[in-house]
């Protein structure tokens, strides 16, 4: 993947290029409005991250202009400004996530990985975490490469969940998902969670309940 | 007076000779007579040619029924009956003239901008030229009452003077010599005792005086007078020396004037410098302006009298004068002064020649009870 | 935001002109009308003095009424004006003893005439004439018949006159009016010298001035002097509380900078890298905990010293609540602890307020309660409709707070007694903060299983405010 990194802050620059490289991706980075204005036109990459207080301009305006332009490259803007206004009027301009400064690395990374996920998914019409894969088009998923042979409510669970992958899919979706708005049995979807549960065993990845919320498809921490 | 109105009378004025006037026609009621009063006519017609001036010479009476007249009004009224003439007007016959001239002219010689006391024609005393032989000619009242008291008998028949009762005029007079002093009956008396002639008429007193029937003549109207002497070197013209009564003739226009404009600018000829000048040079009715020059002016009178020049003041107190029962106890008391001194005291039925009232003469002028009477037998008080 | 809008001279002279004016005109009314009873007076004198006259000249002979009209009432009748003049002398049959205009007095103003003397007007002849008559008793020989004077005149005499007179009266007042609004310039002058004093004072003042004012002022800015005062007073206390929160929170983070420095300057005397992993891990650890810290004051001085109150709107409270949550749940941070919602009430709930503080407030909460506990914790949200508040809380299983420290809870820097977490003690202060700008109540207790609830009272929006 190419990302773009705006940044005039040196040191954060460079923490945001060793962090993302090491990701496969290839990170170019801009500490000026000028520059980034040039290689935005010029170049086509797969995100953007945007400093908003350049030394040269305003990192708003950039946003603002590439989405006139009609470009989608999806954009996360990394900001000191504090307000809920700024975060906002960024959201309204068109950005697609917001990390205020400081952040750790590691939100930073999930948010990247997100992003460059939902983009991809975008683009070739397939859901994919980590060892699991959905196929939209033939309705087929894969595990480790091998098709995994599941019940219809239990392929819809999957699919909820793989759509969310990452972050909770609330529990009032999955259920309207596997039964409509029909009236259902309290527990009629922690019986589905439960059989994909033991399917997923093994294979890296996890399904985690959230009380009240909802459930997460995530990786296993090592 | 407003400005448009001024804009109007002058525009009239200069459009005069050339159209304003065509064919139009002004009817002029004046008891004043036409062979006197012919310069200053003629003058008005050169100056407005286009007016065409009908000039009714009446007696004062007739002129002052025809002001009453409301199917044929005149357009100018001329009276030296003065008293009638602002009886008239306080009655509401005349209307206002808005003029330069009319505004400047003086204010003891005009009535509510309505009528205007155009000439200035004194009163005088005459005599023969045979009087001095016999004694000093008068040239004062008081002269006059001791030559009728001294010389009694000798002038007997041979004074003449006004009849109050058949002229207006006369009346006028002797109501104003009576205003000013109380002797003024001693002098009735005196000449009532000399038997007096009662004449209607100035022109009656001069040709009597010519033709030697008369001798002395009081209260005539000099403007007469001084030019009957010019032709007639045997009679004398004496200004009194004490006081002068002056008569003006007044002039109005009428309320109901067929033709206002016209009536307007034959006023304003007549109190306007030009008709002024005509008047002081061309005819004897004396000039009341101060700013023309010519032998019958004003203030030529003044330099020659002095100050013993008192016009009739021309004020409300005129009216009294037609007051009916004034005129009657006037009228009265001038019939007990003027026997008072002759031979026994003439009956009612003597006195009736010169009954100051006939009630059927009233009846004929006026509705009973108001309004100015006039004697029915008046003659004009001009030359004719 | 300062508008101008017209001035005092401008507002002054308005109100001058609008008074005036209407003053103005009952006063010329009134001058008009006492101006023409001025001239009435003179004149109707003038006829008075006429209708003595001729009574004096009255007569009596053979007993009838005789009457030698004296010039001089003809002349006190026409006056300088040179009115036109009417008299009468009726007997008293009404009969004509003598006149000159018939005016037609008729029988009834006989009658009147007869109990007393009597100002007519009349019109004849479309001219406006002014009568009077008065009966005259007879002292005559024979015969005691009263006789009537009836004297008249027109008016222009009159009409010149009341204009006259209402003339002078209008100039009188347009000068008195012309003087008034002169002395009106001058007097506020000199009344609005002390707001000019005032003014200057106040302009050569230096920005950061806020001692009280010393002026002279006149009773009347006496309050709006004051006024001033308590706000020269008010930004004084702002201003030294900003300061000493400034104070405060630069000692707050000088502590964990002091650690930084000597925890690095140590790291980089060492050869270890076991001591420089060791030292990096507490470098990181402290940095985060220090931009936390400064995230916190810098919400708590725009909580604090805010100027102007954000648009407030009317908020889902169960939706923001949801919302945070699931926020809040997902976060690296949280991975240690059970979040957890309640079961919320079904139907949205609204209350007025502003979505970024309420954000705020329920994650300083949730942060809170994830620092105060140990891991594995349980934090549950949740949300109870009571009928005019709606109440939104947050408990956690964790050891609790002491009873005594509860009420200290909210205080900057406070930490209920612990110094064994990574917290600053802001967060219950920018929580307190929160809940008085949104008129709402916190209560803080012990929850039921042994740990702290908070409780959030928020007053519910009515049917009515909804709509």
């Amino acid at each position: 993947m190419r990302l773009l990194v705006i940044e005039d802050d040196p040191l954060i620059a460079r923490s945001l290029d060793q962090a993302l490289t090491p990701l496969g991706n290839t990170v170019d980075v801009f500490t000026h409005y000028a520059q980034a204005h040039e290689a935005l036109q010029s170049g086509q990459f797969d995100l953007v991250l945007l400093d908003l207080g350049l030394p040269d301009g305003d990192g708003l305006s950039l946003l603002a202009e590439l989405r006139r332009r009609g470009d989608t490259t999806p954009v996360l803007i990394l900001t000191a400004r504090d307000g809920i206004e700024a975060r906002v009027e960024g959201l309204d301009l068109g950005a697609d996530d917001y990390l205020a400064k400081p952040f750790s690395l590691a939100e930073l990374e999930a948010r990247v990985r997100a992003l460059l996920r939902r983009s991809q998914q975008r683009a070739d019409n397939r859901l994919a975490f980590g060892p699991l894969a959905f196929d939209a088009a033939s309705g087929v998923a894969t595990l480790d490469e091998q098709v995994l042979d599941l019940p219809r409510r239990e392929l819809l669970l999957l699919e909820g969940l793989l759509l969310h992958a990452g972050s909770i899919t609330p529990r009032e979706t999955l259920e309207n998902r596997l039964f409509g708005f029909g009236d259902v049995g309290s527990n009629a979807l922690e019986v589905y969670i439960s059989r994909l549960r033991k399917r997923l065993d093994g294979s890296g990845l996890r399904i985690r309940t959230f009380r009240g919320m909802g459930y997460r498809l995530e990786e296993v921490s090592p | 007076m407003s400005i448009r109105c001024v804009a109007l009378v002058w525009l009239l004025g200069a459009l005069t000779p050339s159209l304003a006037w065509a064919d139009n026609p002004l009817i002029v009621e004046a008891a004043l007579d036409r062979e006197v009063a012919a310069p200053l006519l003629d003058a008005f017609e050169e100056a407005y040619p286009r007016i065409q001036l009908t000039f009714r010479d009446h007696s004062t009476l007739e002129v002052d029924a025809r002001v009453a007249d409301a199917d044929d009004p005149p357009d100018v009224v001329i009276s030296s009956a003065m008293p009638w003439q602002m009886s008239r007007v306080n009655e509401g016959y005349a209307q206002r003239l808005d003029s330069t001239a009319a505004r400047e002219w003086p204010e003891w010689a005009k009535w509510r901008d309505e009528v205007f006391g155009f000439t200035f024609e004194p009163i005088v005393m005459a005599y023969r030229l045979d009087l001095s032989r016999h004694m000093m000619p008068p040239k004062t009242h008081a002269d006059m009452h001791t030559l009728l008291t001294q010389h009694r008998e000798t002038l007997r028949d041979k004074v003449a003077t006004y009849s109050p009762s058949r002229s207006g005029v006369g009346y006028s007079l002797f109501q104003q010599d009576a205003r000013y002093t109380t002797r003024f009956w001693d002098l009735v008396a005196a000449m009532g005792a000399a038997d007096t002639n009662l004449e209607a008429n100035t022109r009656a007193m001069l040709e009597g005086l010519s033709e030697g029937r008369y001798w002395l003549g009081y209260n005539l109207l000099g403007s007469y007078a001084m030019v009957w002497a010019q032709s007639h070197p045997e009679v004398i013209v004496q200004v009194p020396q004490d006081y002068s009564l002056v008569m003006m003739r007044m002039a109005f226009i009428h309320r109901d004037a067929p033709h206002p404009a016209a009536a307007r600018a034959f006023l304003d000829f007549l109190l306007g410098r030009e008709g002024q000048r005509v008047i002081a040079g061309e005819t004897p009715l004396f000039s009341v302006r101060s700013d023309v020059e010519g032998p019958y002016t004003a203030q030529r009178l003044r330099d020659q009298v002095g100050e013993r020049l008192y016009p009739i003041p021309l004020n409300a107190s005129l009216l009294a004068f037609v007051d009916p029962s004034r005129r009657t106890a006037f009228m009265e008391r001038w019939q007990r002064e003027f026997h008072r001194l002759s031979h026994p005291a003439p009956d009612q039925s003597a006195a009736a020649t010169e009954s100051p009232i006939r009630p059927d003469a009233l009846a004929a002028v006026r509705r009973p009870g108001y309004g100015v009477v006039l004697p029915t037998n008046d003659s004009p008080d001009d030359m004719e | 935001m300062i508008e101008v809008e017209g001035s005092l001279k401008a507002r002054l002279a308005v109100w001058l002109v609008v008074t005036v004016s209407a003053l103005g005109v009952l006063l010329l009314v009134e001058a008009y009308f006492s101006s023409q009873r001025a001239a009435e007076r003179a004149y109707d004198s003038q006829l008075e003095a006429a209708a003595l006259t001729i009574a004096e000249a009255i007569q009596w002979e053979k007993g009838q009424p005789v009457v030698e009209i004296p010039s001089a009432a003809l002349q006190i009748l026409a006056t300088r004006h040179q009115e036109r003049v009417f008299y009468a002398v009726l007997d008293a049959d009404g009969h004509t003893v003598s006149g000159n205009l018939d005016l037609g007095i008729s029988p009834d103003w006989r009658r009147r005439v007869s109990s007393q003397p009597t100002w007519l007007n009349d019109s004849y002849h479309g001219t406006q004439w002014r009568l009077y008559g008065r009966e005259l008793d007879s002292a005559g020989w024979e015969t005691q018949d009263p006789v009537q004077i009836w004297v008249g005149h027109t008016m222009s005499g009159r009409d010149a006159l009341t204009e006259t007179l209402f003339e002078h009266a209008v100039t009188r007042f347009v000068i008195m009016v012309l003087l008034a609004g002169i002395l009106m310039l001058l007097a506020m002058r000199v009344a609005l010298a002390p707001m000019r004093r005032l003014r200057h004072q106040l302009r050569q003042r230096d920005a950061d001035d806020m001692r009280p004012l010393e002026a002279r002022v006149p009773e009347e800015m006496r309050e709006m002097a004051e006024t001033l005062d308590s706000l020269f007073t008010r930004q004084r206390e702002g201003r030294e509380a900003l300061l000493r929160f400034t104070a405060d929170a630069s000692h707050q983070l000088k502590t964990p900078l002091a650690g930084l420095q000597t925890t690095s300057e140590l790291a980089l005397k060492s050869d270890s890298p076991d001591a420089w992993r060791q030292a990096l891990t507490e470098v990181h650890g402290s940095a985060g905990r220090t931009s936390r810290l400064a995230n916190q004051l810098l919400s708590l001085a725009r909580l604090r010293h805010a100027v102007e109150a954000s648009a407030t709107s009317r908020i889902d409270a169960v939706a923001l609540l949801h919302e945070t949550a699931f926020d809040w749940a997902q976060r690296d941070a949280s991975q240690a602890h059970d979040i957890g919602l309640a079961p919320l009430p079904a139907s949205p709930q609204y209350i007025q307020g502003e979505v970024w503080a309420l954000q705020e407030l329920l994650g300083n909460l949730i942060d809170n309660a994830l620092r105060y506990t140990p891991a594995g914790s349980v934090i549950t949200l949740g949300a109870v409709n009571h009928a005019q508040t709606l109440e939104l809380y947050i408990e956690d299983d964790g050891p609790g707070v002491s009873p005594e420290m509860l009420a200290h809870l909210h205080h900057p820097f406070e930490r209920g007694g612990r110094q064994d977490t990574e917290g600053s003690g802001l967060g219950l202060a920018i929580v307190d903060s929160i809940v008085r700008r949104h008129e709402a109540r916190m209560q803080v207790e012990s929850a039921e299983k042994g740990g702290l609830r908070v409780r959030l009272l928020f007053p519910c929006l009515t049917r009515h405010e909804e709509g």
